[in-house]
């Protein structure tokens, strides 16, 4: 049988998990210039949201979906107010607020797991059969077939944002120097809660869709955090862009590089990627800032 | 980038100040555990006297956070109602049993920092754990430089026979059931059997008494692994299917693996004959769940009797207790019996790991919930697996 159709599209449906993560995480990079370790701790909201309210308050998966999008956002929008805005205030360093975030993650993994217990949960319902595409000799089902549109869409979303409002060149303002901003009359604190709660509700969606894909677990947070950094870091740095490839390229040398050998390679298979992007080429696919001048 | 050195140095202060905290905290740290080692001396004198008194402590190191908390959970409730039952009966000789739980989240590394905090902390001299045969592997060696006896109702891998004097379980090992599985293979006429194996000690256990039965048998083994963990299985079932195997052995540490790796056959529409490994064919909600594909999927138990009379006085017990029925029908009556064993030994030698674990040798033909159980020399169980398929959701006998 032949392979190669569905390793593609194994490489398409990983990449686009990881192109959500790396968006959303670059989206809120550039702005905060921080490692925020609790961005996989949004889709761990997003998912289990959508458990609960679909699962066990039996509502349907439309509004369930909407809730868990917006509660991951929310949570993250909360959070920058009360945690991430004193930090700010006081001029905290970046490795005081990386700290901070990894605190976050820990708490939110922890009381999911203490609400909705350790155990594998799967959002979709094992019983039925969701539709499955046909492409060459290889698979691909509905969900994944929406995985990887909405990966397109919303980045032609943020590009759009980001080029053509006035939301967007605030953004960018903020991004190239955020002193120059504040004098020029932007409310940075305001900018960067909306794009935390924009980041996070991608996140939160991501979550969502592994979910219904695979199945969600309290840690699953910090897997898709590792997957989404790795992504970033080879696209660029706080570039969006750079994100949605950086995403791609991990996917497909993920799949693709276990053609030959044993699965159990995947995990260093992607660290191994970052490594050499690290050594020879640290600004990443689309060059915005060296890495190296950040931390 | 200016903007960013100029800010460090007002955050610079913050951050010496978190350093200051995190530096004092240690040296506090430091003096109090230094002054506990000299009072050790001293105050061995003064523990004597509620060592003869108070309740006597028994470790317990299962997996309560990740994948195999499935197991660890129920576990601790089996665990639980055992210790009630002794207490409620009189204890120890007068003395109650008490429990000390850590989470050893089924690897080495919580396993090892579980079993010193129940060794150096609370002074326990018998452990009951793991269940996880990566767990177990680190406790061992810990465990026997401090004398404790160590007793795993759930270890399955064979590296742990005859690993140390201090260890025993009353679980058999995956030789006999990998051996097992391949016989069952040979004899259904599979030629190749593909295997999708979780890259722990049980999982590959499983998977190298299996592929040695089977390749002296004439068959031929195809392999691939997946790191704890993993959610996405569509590559390796890819290159899997790509070589036409007769069978796919389902090979994961436990159930949720196993369920996500069902759930992706199905996306990719690849319906082969299954076979599932005990951690999966023990769990019987997995089982109901997940029966459309599983029926006529192939599998082997730790047979359990549950028909004596003090098997279904346990289950009634189970029942009255927690309102739910045993979720495992092996390594719940294993961890039953682990209590009842420890407290049996107690009785008999006392409070003394290596008391406790000479006394294990000698123990032939006891009666217990999961059946007669006979430690030999090397620490092992004896008796075995049989085999076994699913129908309708449950795991019957394997019938032609």
């Amino acid at each position: 049988m032949e392979i190669l159709p569905q390793l593609i599209l194994n490489s398409i449906i990983a990449g686009s998990i990881y192109a959500l993560l790396a968006m959303g995480f670059n989206f809120i990079f550039s702005t905060t210039k921080f490692f925020n370790f609790a961005h996989g701790s949004y889709a761990c909201i997003g998912g289990y949201t959508v458990f609960y309210f679909s699962k066990s308050l039996d509502l349907p998966v439309f509004w369930a979906v909407i809730i868990g999008v917006a509660a991951a956002g929310l949570t993250a929008f909360v959070l920058d107010k009360t945690i991430n805005l004193p930090l700010r205030k006081r001029k905290s360093t970046n490795t005081v607020k990386l700290v901070a975030s990894i605190g976050l993650f820990t708490i939110i993994q922890a009381v999911i797991a203490i609400l909705f217990s350790s155990q594998f949960q799967t959002l979709s319902d094992s019983s039925s059969t969701q539709k499955i595409y046909e492409i060459g000799t290889g698979v691909i089902t509905q969900t994944q077939v929406i995985m990887f549109l909405s990966a397109i869409i919303i980045f032609a979303a943020l590009m759009i944002v980001l080029k053509f409002t006035l939301f967007g060149k605030a953004i960018n303002a903020l991004s190239d120097d955020e002193e120059v901003a504040k004098i020029v009359g932007i409310n940075t604190n305001k900018i960067i809660s909306y794009v935390f709660l924009i980041g996070a509700c991608i996140a939160g969606w991501a979550g969502i869709l592994v979910g219904f894909d695979t199945g969600i677990e309290p840690t699953m947070g910090l897997h898709l955090f590792l997957k989404g950094v790795v992504a970033s870091v080879i696209g660029g740095m706080g570039s969006v862009g750079g994100a949605f490839l950086g995403g791609f390229l991990l996917g497909f040398a993920e799949n693709f590089g276990i053609w030959k050998i044993s699965g159990e390679w995947k995990d260093a298979i992607a660290f191994g990627l970052l490594i050499i992007f690290l050594l020879f080429r640290p600004s990443g696919i689309i060059k915005k800032w060296n890495i190296s001048h950040i931390y | 980038m200016d903007n960013m050195q100029a800010t460090s140095g007002g955050g610079g202060s913050t951050a010496k100040w978190i350093i200051g905290i995190i530096i004092v905290a240690l040296v506090v740290w430091g003096l109090v555990a230094a002054n506990k080692n000299k009072n050790k001396g001293g105050s061995e004198k003064s523990m004597t006297k509620s060592e003869e008194t108070g309740p006597i402590k028994i470790g317990v190191s299962f997996p309560m956070t990740g994948d195999a908390a499935v197991y660890g959970e129920p576990g601790r409730n089996v665990v639980q109602l055992a210790v009630e039952e002794i207490n409620s009966n009189g204890g120890i000789n007068g003395r109650m049993l008490k429990i000390v739980l850590e989470d050893d989240k089924c690897n080495g590394k919580d396993a090892a920092n579980a079993a010193q905090k129940l060794i150096n902390v609370d002074k326990v001299q018998a452990i009951i754990g793991s269940l996880c045969s990566s767990a177990s592997l680190a406790i061992v060696p810990i465990a026997e430089q401090a004398k404790v006896a160590m007793v795993s109702p759930g270890s399955t891998n064979p590296k742990l026979t005859g690993i140390s004097q201090y260890f025993f379980r009353i679980i058999p090992s995956d030789a006999s059931q990998g051996s097992l599985d391949a016989e069952v293979s040979n004899k259904k006429g599979f030629k190749t059997v593909a295997f999708l194996v979780e890259n722990k000690d049980y999982p590959l256990g499983v998977y190298e008494a299996f592929n040695k039965r089977f390749t002296e048998l004439g068959g031929k083994t195809i392999k691939e692994e997946f790191p704890p963990d993993a959610s996405d299985f569509r590559s390796q079932l890819t290159k899997l299917r790509a070589q036409n195997p007769d069978v796919l052995f389902i090979n994961p540490q436990a159930p949720p693996a196993a369920e996500r790796i069902l759930k992706q056959l199905k996306d990719l529409g690849w319906k082969p004959q299954i076979f599932i490994n005990e951690a999966a064919a023990g769990d019987v909600e997995f089982l109901q769940r997940n029966k459309a594909m599983l029926e006529g999927a192939l599998g082997a138990e730790f047979f359990v009797d549950t028909t004596n009379a003090k098997s279904k006085q346990f289950a009634e017990n189970y029942k009255k207790k927690y309102g739910t029925d045993l979720t495992f029908l092996s390594y719940s009556h294993t961890e039953y019996d682990a209590v009842y064993l420890i407290a049996e030994g107690l009785k008999a030698v006392g409070n003394n790991g290596e008391k406790l674990a000479q006394w294990s040798r000698t123990l032939k033909d006891w009666l217990g919930v999961s059946g007669k159980i006979t430690i030999k020399p090397d620490g092992d169980r004896e008796s075995g697996y049989s085999p076994e398929m699913v129908k309708d959701g449950k795991m019957v006998p394997y019938t032609e």
